[in-house]
């Protein structure tokens, strides 16, 4: 039985030698799931800037007052024209238009944050990364790329906020075959400043990811908080019910 | 035999006397004495003994949460995947039902393999216990039917492409293959037919088979008795009540005992509810947070982990690996007829079927994919034939010789290799391990009748191994 | 034997105490199932009070708003309408509104005219008759009509059994409607501009 748990414990941490997630490294998102003022900051940009084209249709206006936002802050500052507060976040976005206009509709990011995970990273991460790895490129049809996701079809909606900055790539050989060469990412460059410096861009994004991420899955601590309880009060249960068994099996010889 | 009923005396209580009413209508009591309260079972269980209880709570679980899951799921293409989410933010605890069934899905499967590990150690599929052992097999067949059906409903990308991967397998089969898949989905790729139908499935046809095999598999075990992990037959030492000496009634002691090992279960079943419901990606997939996109296959389609040990076997079969598989037909015909006692009639049919597959093996035979799907399927059938493959004299793990045990870990370290592998995208060398794997878990089936019968065995004893506690 | 009543005692405090524990376990997951039940924010929302603006709406005419899947009228009385209220005093079951239909009649509107003091002539109603939840027809042209009494004034008639109800949405004796038409809570954000479903107090 020491045997099999032996064998058990090694097999179990074989996983963690799993290869690592390959592609452009990403980022940890700061982790601003508590804080207040970041989420509601998050929210204002996601709605000013992503709902035009995104939807959230499965989130309703009403459930931002999770964020401490009262029923009239959330329709002074966050509805968009026509909409009540006990709307869900649709679009006016034909999918018809957006893919004649993107190529592709835009999808909808009521669970983005989710749907982002991998080996790589966590949905946050993937989210906070691509959104500050745009650079300028003349080549694709909006003007921008991305080295997250490459050949993207939305634009830099950010652009004035963190500025215009270009990629430069250096020509090496390819590691797998080398007779060929690929081009290999060095650095971002600055072509034209934004309104805001590296550091508050960053900071402002890591609002809107902690927005994207709360707005994933509203009831992340409401689960948490109650599990901690459940988590004791299952444990007492547990103890009792361990006595209570022995009560009954010191009998049997 | 006219209508008999107890009379009782006038001033019994009367809960006695409503019960009295209802047992000589119903044998109420009988049953609950058969079946559980004066059900002697062995007193050396242990912990992988709890696995049987666990299995009925979750298919309980399963089902309740379903029920409730039900009244806001909306099983039409275009509406299902936003139902999922109606039910996640919108319907009052409507999350907690949710994670509860993903999360329970998963944990039925991780309780089944227990359960089954369980009787590959100490023999229970053994005669006489080789019904339980085959109604248990139809039982994981349903499960995974269950789970395949009921993972198609939240329509993620991961739903579809899964579904339609599996569907198209049944394409592999010759000449009627496409048509059957055409059948099976109801129109040309998976869409709103396939899902409705599937919808009936997981909902209600399955879960009703699901519940009479479960009792049919209890009903043959009570009429033999449990096996235990020294392997010994309880009934086979009375006491002078008639009661096994190595037994002791199910109530009250597996009554609390099992009570116990329910809280400990909830409470990793809730450290998984409350703190980590998608598990790393694996009990909840992020691709399925996307809805399902018939034009756009994600990169990397797996099924869900508790399919990947068999899915992976399917995988290893390509063409090259069928030249092993010839080769390893061909020297098990060999080996049954240098080397077993079977009928004459049998060895021929054997050596026939081996012969066929072999010919239609060859580059101008049926194609990889085929053999990979009947590779597939025979990797989960053969787990019916243990009870006819097991040819030891023993019946535990306990007795048979130490290298057995090396036979058993290897066997549990290639499942898992191989559902480790079926999770990964694949690669060159990991498609050699798997195939390598593929070969191992054959092996240990297939020699089975000889390895088992192998080696110096130990001396069973008499009297179970039980320390009082 | 003092040794078995401690045993058996540790253990039924252990039984209480555990069945205690397992059923708090029980109740709060079958409380949390049964809430499932409760309406959901999609309902609560098609729920919320409803914006009438009622800057064209002329005397004798007829509005229809929808608050939480009901029809509401709201009628602008005339004064002949108004004054066919005193008539119908008598010949109505509740003219005080003693006994409502599913909402009592808010504190803050007259008995005789159902309506906020200050804008007397509006009749704001849910138009679902009070017997088996039809919706009635308005039937506003006074004098004899099939179904109608000779002296009629003005009011609703109830297609699918008959009954009829004054300008006020009030009940006439002996019909198969037991009860008066419901008012719903309201209030007016301006003199045109009316909420359905919500008033000083908060939302209904």
């Amino acid at each position: 039985m020491k045997f099999i748990k032996t064998i058990i414990a090694t097999l179990v941490l074989l996983p963690a030698l799993a290869l690592a997630g390959e592609g452009y490294p990403l980022d940890h998102a700061p982790d601003r799931s508590n804080n207040m003022a970041a989420l509601q900051n998050g929210a204002k940009l996601f709605v000013n800037y992503c709902l035009n084209c995104h939807a959230a249709a499965s989130m309703r206006y009403s459930r931002l007052a999770d964020l401490g936002l009262t029923e009239d802050q959330i329709r002074a500052n966050l509805l968009l024209s026509g909409d009540k507060v006990g709307d869900l976040m649709t679009r006016t976005l034909s999918v018809k238009d957006a893919k004649a206009w993107f190529g592709v509709s835009p999808p909808d990011l009521s669970v983005i944050a989710r749907a982002k995970a991998s080996e790589s990273g966590t949905g946050p991460d993937w989210l906070y990364t691509y959104l500050r790895s745009y650079y300028k490129d003349d080549t694709r049809p909006t003007g921008w790329n991305n080295m997250v996701f490459p050949n993207v079809g939305m634009p830099h909606v950010l652009w004035e906020l963190q500025g215009v900055r270009g990629a430069e790539f250096e020509e090496v050989e390819d590691e797998n075959d080398h007779s060929k060469k690929t081009l290999e990412f060095k650095k971002f460059t600055t072509i034209t400043p934004g309104k805001l410096t590296a550091a508050e861009y960053d900071s402002n994004v890591a609002d809107l990811v902690a927005y994207l991420n709360w707005m994933g899955e509203p009831e992340q601590s409401t689960r948490k908080r109650l599990g901690v309880w459940v988590l004791i009060w299952l444990s007492l249960l547990s103890v009792l019910a361990w006595r209570l068994n022995a009560s009954y099996w010191k009998e049997v010889k | 035999m006219a209508f008999v009923e107890k009379k009782l005396p006038a001033d019994a209580p009367v809960i006695d006397k409503a019960l009295n009413w209802v047992d000589s209508r119903f044998p109420l009591t009988k049953l609950w004495n058969d079946q559980w309260g004066q059900y002697y079972a062995p007193k050396n269980f242990n912990f992988w003994y709890i696995f049987g209880s666990l299995a009925m709570l979750v298919l309980v679980i399963q089902i309740v949460t379903g029920i409730f899951l039900v009244m806001n799921y909306k099983p039409d293409a275009g509406l299902a995947f936003t139902s999922v989410e109606f039910i996640m933010r919108e319907v009052p605890w409507g999350w907690l039902i949710r994670y509860m069934h993903s999360t329970g899905a998963s944990a039925f499967f991780i309780i089944i393999y227990l359960h089954m590990a369980r009787a590959l150690m100490y023999g229970s599929y053994r005669k006489p216990r080789e019904l339980v052992w085959l109604f248990g097999f139809a039982i994981f067949l349903c499960l995974m039917a269950e789970a395949f059906f009921g993972y198609l409903l939240p329509w993620g990308q991961m739903s579809y492409w899964g579904a339609q991967v599996i569907v198209n397998l049944f394409g592999a089969i010759p000449v009627i293959g496409p048509d059957l898949s055409l059948w099976i989905r109801g129109d040309y790729v998976v869409s709103d037919a396939t899902l409705n139908r599937f919808f009936s499935f997981h909902v209600i046809a399955i879960p009703l088979v699901l519940l009479g095999l479960v009792v049919a598999h209890l009903i043959a075990l009570h009429e033999v008795g449990s096996n235990n992990p020294d392997g010994i037959e309880i009934k086979e030492n009375l006491d002078a009540n008639g009661h096994p000496v190595d037994g002791v009634p199910s109530h009250p002691y597996y009554t609390f005992h099992d009570i116990f090992g329910v809280t400990v279960f909830l409470i990793l079943f809730s450290a998984v509810v409350f703190f980590a419901p998608e598990m790393g990606g694996y009990f909840l997939e992020s691709n399925n947070f996307i809805p399902a996109d018939s034009l756009k296959t994600p990169l990397h389609i797996a099924p869900t982990w508790y399919f990947t040990p068999f899915y992976s076997i399917l995988r290893a079969t390509t063409s090259d690996f069928l030249y092993i598989v010839q080769a390893g037909i061909a020297a098990y015909v060999v080996l049954i007829y240098l080397k077993s006692s079977l009928p004459a009639l049998i060895k021929a049919a054997i050596a026939g079927i081996g012969l066929v597959m072999i010919v239609g093996m060859m580059p101008f035979g049926l194609d990889a994919k085929f053999w990979g799907v009947v590779l597939f399927g025979s990797s989960v059938m053969i787990l019916a034939g243990m009870p006819w493959l097991d040819q030891s004299p023993v019946k535990s793990i306990r007795y048979r010789p130490d290298w057995h045990k090396i036979v058993l870990v290897v066997f549990g370290i290639t499942f898992m290799t191989l559902g480790y592998l079926g999770v990964q995208p694949p690669s060159p060398t990991r498609n050699l391990i798997a195939q390598v794997s593929a070969v191992l878990y054959f092996a240990f089936f297939l020699l089975m009748p000889w390895w088992s019968a192998m080696g110096t065995f130990k001396p069973v004893p008499k009297r179970v191994t039980f320390k009082p506690h | 034997m003092s040794n078995e009543k401690q045993v058996d005692s540790g253990r039924r405090g252990l039984l209480v105490a555990t069945c205690a524990a397992g059923g708090v376990v029980g109740l709060s997951a079958t409380g949390a199932f049964v809430s499932t039940f409760q309406p959901s924010e999609r309902a609560k929302a098609g729920g919320a009070p409803v914006e009438v603006d009622i800057s064209t709406l002329k005397p004798g005419e007829m509005t229809t708003a929808e608050w939480r899947g009901k029809p509401v009228w709201i009628l602008k009385r005339t004064p002949e309408m108004m004054a066919s209220l005193k008539a119908t005093q008598s010949e109505v079951a509740d003219p005080d509104s003693a006994k409502p239909y599913t909402m009592p009649l808010p504190e803050y509107c007259e008995k005789q005219s159902r309506a906020r003091k200050e804008h007397e002539d509006v009749l704001i109603a849910v138009g679902i008759c009070s017997h088996l939840g039809c919706s009635p027809s308005k039937k506003f042209t006074p004098g004899a009509q099939p179904s109608l009494p000779d002296n009629w004034a003005g009011g609703f008639l109830c297609p699918c059994h008959g009954s009829t109800f004054d300008l006020s949405g009030r009940v006439f004796k002996n019909k198969p409607a037991p009860q008066n038409l419901d008012v719903p809570r309201h209030m007016y954000i301006s003199d045109t501009k009316i909420v359905i479903g919500k008033d000083e107090k908060g939302e209904a």
